[in-house]
């Protein structure tokens, strides 16, 4: 019951936080010139151009010195952008927290790139692709944690002896190597045992074949011995939750469902090989702490198997400052995923959000969308961190 | 007098601490070859500034009849296509491979067979080849800035981090709640997010070089105070509470001073350990920016390690790789020099900062030392 009352006041605290990041957001694209929105939002040439009876005193003057473009005037009172700022400011916030996230631009350079994704609402757009970002984030957290709990374990055991060393250079080489870098060798490597003639098509790290196979599945040119039905590839296949896996398992395709975990693999392993530094670290350093604590002496004493001492006694007790970092970690690790899905071409929300800013005229709708998901994203993480917490830990006082 | 000049004999119990740290890191192996290989960067850094700038960009000259390029003198290397087993038609020349006109990697010297003038090979710039950019001056270059850039971050996020880390930790109350709250939202958007929306609504317009540098600089240095001001402040609710603190208000020191002699040294030691873990994290950081496709800065006139190092493995160069790989095997070739040089570079400097950051936590902690 008090673990209710704590989840619930936790979540009151989100608010503020929520707010927050979106007044950011806001201020940072209220920067932007309107004629810049205007367009992204509009499109630049508007097939039917919009004539009302406005005078120029009204419209204003663009750069060259002549009456603004009369459909630029409409959009303008369209997006609110007439109002003064802490109006616009009260609008954009109402329509974000009752779930209106805007529209996808016209003349955005996303939706140039994304063509399907041109006019629709932001959240129908987030949601075809968050689904595969998700799977990959809980695969690469599964590698993280099987990894770096046992070794960072090992290496406070056996302190600066070899094993130590060596999980030390091999998790700061991770920490140290530009994950677009590592992401490249593989590349590079996977190129090189597979052959440029099987199944690696030139388009393969291009954007356009990508996109055929919206929201459900990854990028099947990319991959060897084309292993897909032909049926799949005319995109006739429904998909009832969006996630890949999960999607081919309802179908019947397991062997789909298992080669799109065996497709995961590589870019969870590189995103994985970049995060397990830090958590190593952390693990290392509180098994040292837990390793030299009373109870721990004191099971040594009785007669408690080594190992047994070092799984059960200081083991689970070091296991809270491990979740404690994993959800610090998580804000870092999610905004790495814009690179690495861009190194590998996977329909994510980072590569969605990747184009929506570095594409221009930027697409300030889903820039607003994706970086209130994150956000989400982000804080439940962190909620379910310290719950985790407080139930594995009873020492921890909730309030 | 006297008592002026006994104060002045007793050793300084800070520089005592500096020294005890000192002895602990030196014999952690790992920190002392960091510390070595970031000593290496820094001279490399000094020197930059001197290495002669107009190396950096290479031109292409396309003539097979042997004829010597007009630009012999200028100081640009120069890239002929010539065939092979031919003289090279001018000094400064240096062939091409086969099929890959705007590739040289850092064997093709002919006039000496080692390592010459491109010692880390080129970069291409544009796709039709003809804009080259020489890697290790580039490089050289490069590393004057990357550390000014790093440095200057983590300095301006960590004074603005330890000033409201203190306001918060040691005032508490309403301005501890607002900065906590504040830290809060900024902890919550991924950092790296941040940064590339500040670089997309400001950064993209700038023509300026300076500019540019100011901005990602600025955008930087908003996302990376939140950290400090935590570290610092939970140091100071601990430093607040200690002995000395309390005797010091108690023989009637004012705040200012209390905070200046005692709480500040007794809580950035955790702040050092974090800014050099930071001043690593920034090259990368860039570097990944570039990559999602900001080009904030052009190689050829600012040389920048993470530019560099993403430009390397750029959509074009993959591209071009698997394009050869499928014509034919034999020209499959991975141009392991654009990549290999900068991506070295700047793993080299981030591990190195790593190991002297994990010594000095080491150094500095009394529970880790043992």
């Amino acid at each position: 019951m008090r673990l209710w009352i704590y989840i619930i006041r936790r979540l009151f605290l989100v608010i503020p936080v929520i707010i927050g990041v979106m007044t950011i957001t806001f201020l940072l694209v209220s920067a932007l010139p309107v004629s810049e929105r205007l367009e992204s939002a509009l499109g630049t040439n508007p097939k039917v151009p919009y004539t009302p009876e406005v005078p120029c005193s009204k419209l204003g003057l663009n750069q060259s010195g002549e009456c603004r473009n009369p459909f630029y005037y409409d959009g303008l009172k369209k997006l609110g952008l007439d109002q003064s700022p802490p109006v616009q400011w009260a609008i954009y916030m109402g329509n974000s927290l009752t779930g209106h996230w805007g529209y996808v631009g016209n003349g955005s350079g996303l939706a140039g790139q994304i063509p399907i994704a041109r006019g629709q609402p932001v959240l129908t757009v987030l949601g075809w692709f968050l689904p595969y970002t998700l799977e990959l984030a809980a695969f690469a957290l599964a590698i993280i944690m099987a990894v770096s709990i046992p070794l960072g374990n090992l290496s406070a055991v056996y302190r600066n002896r070899p094993i130590d060393q060596a999980s030390r250079v091999v998790s700061f080489s991770g920490f140290a190597l530009p994950p677009f870098l590592l992401g490249s060798f593989v590349l590079f490597a996977v190129v090189l045992i597979v052959g440029g003639h099987s199944g690696i098509s030139p388009t393969c790290s291009k954007v356009e074949s990508y996109f055929d196979f919206f929201g459900s599945w990854p990028q099947i040119e990319c991959f060897p011995g084309g292993l897909y039905p032909a049926w799949l590839k005319s995109g006739q296949i429904s998909s009832p939750t969006g996630f890949p896996t999960i999607d081919a398992a309802i179908h019947g395709q397991w062997f789909l469902s298992l080669d799109t975990i065996i497709r995961m693999v590589l870019p969870a392993l590189v995103i994985a090989y970049g995060t397990i530094a830090v958590l190593l670290r952390f693990v290392r350093n509180s098994m040292l702490e837990v390793l030299n604590l009373d109870f721990v002496r004191t099971a040594r004493a009785k007669g408690v198997p080594e190992r047994m001492v070092v799984k059960r006694h200081a083991g689970r007790n070091s296991l809270n400052v491990t979740i404690t970092v994993v959800g610090l970690t998580f804000a870092s690790f999610i905004g790495g995923f814009a690179v690495i899905e861009t190194v590998f071409g996977l329909n994510g929300v980072g590569r969605l959000f990747a184009y929506s800013v570095t594409l221009t005229p930027i697409d300030f709708g889903v820039v607003f969308g994706s970086t209130i998901l994150f956000t989400i994203i982000v804080v439940a993480a962190n909620l379910i961190v310290d719950v985790l917490y407080a139930v594995l830990d009873p020492r921890v006082r909730l309030g | 007098m006297a008592t002026d000049e006994t104060a002045r004999r007793r050793p300084n119990p800070r520089w005592d601490q500096m020294r005890r740290t000192w002895y602990f890191f030196r014999r952690n192996t790992l920190a002392m070859i960091g510390l070595g290989i970031l000593i290496f960067f820094v001279i490399v850094a000094v020197y930059a500034p001197f290495y002669p700038a107009s190396g950096t960009n290479l031109q292409e000259y396309t003539s097979s009849d042997g004829a010597p390029p007009s630009e012999v003198t200028s100081p640009f290397p120069v890239i002929c296509t010539y065939q092979p087993g031919e003289l090279p038609p001018a000094p400064n020349c240096y062939q091409t491979p086969l099929g890959m006109p705007s590739v040289v990697a850092p064997t093709v010297d002919l006039k000496t067979g080692t390592l010459g003038p491109l010692p880390f090979g080129s970069l291409t710039l544009s796709p039709s080849g003809t804009q080259l950019f020489n890697t290790y001056a580039g490089m050289v270059k490069g590393s004057d800035w990357s550390l000014t850039i790093s440095v200057g971050i983590v300095a301006s996020g960590a004074l603005i981090g330890v000033v409201l880390g203190v306001v918060s930790g040691y005032f508490g109350g309403v301005v501890d709640e607002s900065i906590m709250r504040l830290t809060d939202i900024f902890l919550s958007i991924p950092s790296l997010l941040l940064v590339i929306i500040f670089l997309s609504v400001f950064g993209l317009n700038v023509l300026s070089i300076d500019l540019r540098v100011a901005i990602i600089m600025v955008a930087f240095i908003v996302v990376w105070w939140p950290i400090y001001a935590r570290i610092v402040r939970g140091q100071v609710l601990v430093t607040r509470e200690q002995r000395y603190v309390e005797a010091a208000r108690a023989s009637g020191a004012t705040s200012g001073r209390i905070v200046r002699k005692h709480i500040i040294p007794n809580s950035v030691y955790p702040v050092f350990v974090q800014m050099s873990l930071d001043v690593g994290t920034i090259p990368l950081a860039i570097a990944a920016i570039v990559f999602i496709g900001f080009h904030l800065f052009t190689v050829n006139t600012f040389p920048e390690w993470g530019t560099i190092t993403a430009l390397s493995v750029s959509q074009s160069v993959l591209e071009t790789f698997i394009l050869s790989c499928q014509t034919s095997a034999s020209t499959c070739v991975i141009p392991w020099w654009q990549f290999f040089f900068p991506g070295a570079a700047l793993f080299m400097f981030a591990i190195s900062v790593n190991f002297f950051a994990d010594g000095l936590r080491d150094a500095l902690d009394p529970r880790l030392r043992r």
